[in-house]
């Protein structure tokens, strides 16, 4: 189409539309250059900054790394004098024909429950020699409530000042007087008072429920529970075997049931 | 238009993403140990690794989730969150074809141990929601306001993007113009 409408043309002019044509085409190609240097000169500087971001980030999930990891308890985690070596406290004749062990949280209900369920006939079978319990506590719902580490930890301190007999007495004592996981919850002053109650003298339990003296120890414990496999509280061994029962009536029947 | 309503969705994806690892990040946070214990419930990783996944997915979550809100290098970010959803969709659904009770059988009042596994399916639901979520901002990055937009603005498809369609537009109608005056040769 082009090529008929120029043959009208003389040759000059085809010459000047040429020569327009051509200036047009390199101012173009010019501007369209300058453009591309535009565009690369920020694509770099936007690399550049993408880099920054880039390092920022991992520098953030490192340094926070290294934070988490020191947050940790500084605490040695030391047993109290009287605990187990597996981090629990064994209460009847080790030579008992049954051993049960109980893996629990003073702030679980379930676990509550348990004691409420078995624990009166739990100690009678002690008491008679039948079987020997460890109860081993974890500061398991520590997510929920710090009561649970200090309460676990009160009982560690009760055991180490006061004995086993009336660190028994502490543990059913909390068990008693559990609070609800939505709380309020007990403070440090109240552990003390139920352990004062159970039988330890005031001034030797408030300094290490009060400096959470063993906290590592506690902390330790639920590391092992967790080494273990145990995952829920209450988890009860009986003669080293997991109960696997879904309802209380079940565990109950396997801790203190006279059938098979 | 349409790209409009995809920036809004995109910044409705990022918030609900990067609020959820905030959230689940910040609530493991002031647990190191609870949440090494938690990695090491789902018995999926071997026991050397375990603590430094347990104390490293706090970190991450929170920055992830950071990112994410802000809409700081959002399509990484993106790629990142849907890795963790899918290994969290992974770790739940094994759990639950194991047979395992992740979660602590003591929430419920009632005289029986609540079963855990019945919390698998919505939590199953949920990051499948989630990962869907963080797909989207892999493949459609752009959203409104992210500090991505004020960052990198050439990155950035004009047609898509609102922030450079009216005042950074100027390499591309130069290149428009040059077009027109081409088309007028011929």
């Amino acid at each position: 189409m082009a090529q008929k409408k120029s043959s009208h043309r003389t040759a000059d002019e085809k010459a000047a539309a040429a020569a327009k044509r051509e200036a047009r085409r390199a101012r173009t190609e010019r501007s369209r250059a300058e453009a591309e240097e535009r565009r690369k000169k920020a694509k770099r500087k936007e690399q550049l900054t993408r880099f920054g971001l880039i390092g920022a980030v991992l520098l953030l999930v490192v340094g926070g790394y290294f934070l988490i990891t020191n947050l940790g308890s500084d605490k040695p985690d030391t047993a109290p004098a009287g605990a187990s070596g597996d981090y629990g406290m064994v209460v009847g004749d080790a030579d008992a024909p049954k051993s049960i062990v109980i893996y629990e949280d003073f702030l679980c209900p379930f676990c509550g429950q348990l004691e409420q369920t078995v624990g009166d006939q739990l100690d009678a079978a002690v008491e008679a020699g039948e079987v020997n319990v460890e109860y081993r506590p974890l500061p398991f719902l520590e997510r929920i409530s710090d009561y649970s580490p200090e309460a676990a930890n009160a009982f560690a301190v009760v055991l180490d000042e006061s004995g086993p007999e009336v660190a028994k007495a502490f543990h059913d004592l909390l068990f008693d007087n559990q609070p609800s996981e939505q709380g309020p919850f007990p403070s440090k002053d109240d552990l003390v008072d139920l352990a004062v109650e159970a039988g330890a003298t005031e001034a030797d339990v408030r300094p290490g429920i009060e400096d959470m003296t063993f906290e590592g120890w506690v902390n330790a414990a639920g590391d092992a529970a967790s080494k273990a496999g145990v995952n829920s509280t209450p988890t009860v061994f009986v003669d080293g075997e997991k109960v696997e029962g879904q309802t209380m009536a079940e565990i109950a029947e396997a801790m203190v049931g006279t059938g098979s | 238009m349409v790209g409009g309503v995809k920036d809004w969705f995109g910044l409705v994806a990022r918030l609900a993403t990067g609020g959820v690892w905030i959230a689940a990040g910040a609530l493991k946070l002031p647990h190191p140990a609870d949440s090494v214990r938690a990695v090491r419930a789902y018995d999926l990783l071997p026991e050397a690794i375990v603590p430094t996944v347990g104390h490293l997915l706090p970190v991450v979550e929170i920055v992830i989730g950071l990112c994410l809100v802000l809409g700081v290098l959002v399509r990484g970010a993106s790629v990142v969150s849907a890795l963790l959803f899918l290994a969290f969709i992974i770790g739940i659904s094994s759990a639950w074809a194991r047979g395992l009770s992740i979660e602590c059988g003591c929430f419920g009042g009632g005289g029986e141990i609540p079963d855990a596994a019945a919390a698998y399916p919505g939590e199953i639901v949920r990051d499948v929601g989630l990962l869907a979520l963080s797909l989207w901002l892999v493949v459609r990055p752009a959203s409104r306001l992210a500090l991505d937009n004020v960052l990198f603005r050439t990155a950035h498809d004009p047609s898509t993007d609102p922030t450079t369609d009216h005042i950074t537009d100027h390499e591309g109608r130069c290149l428009d113009g040059a077009e027109e005056e081409l088309a007028q040769d011929r």
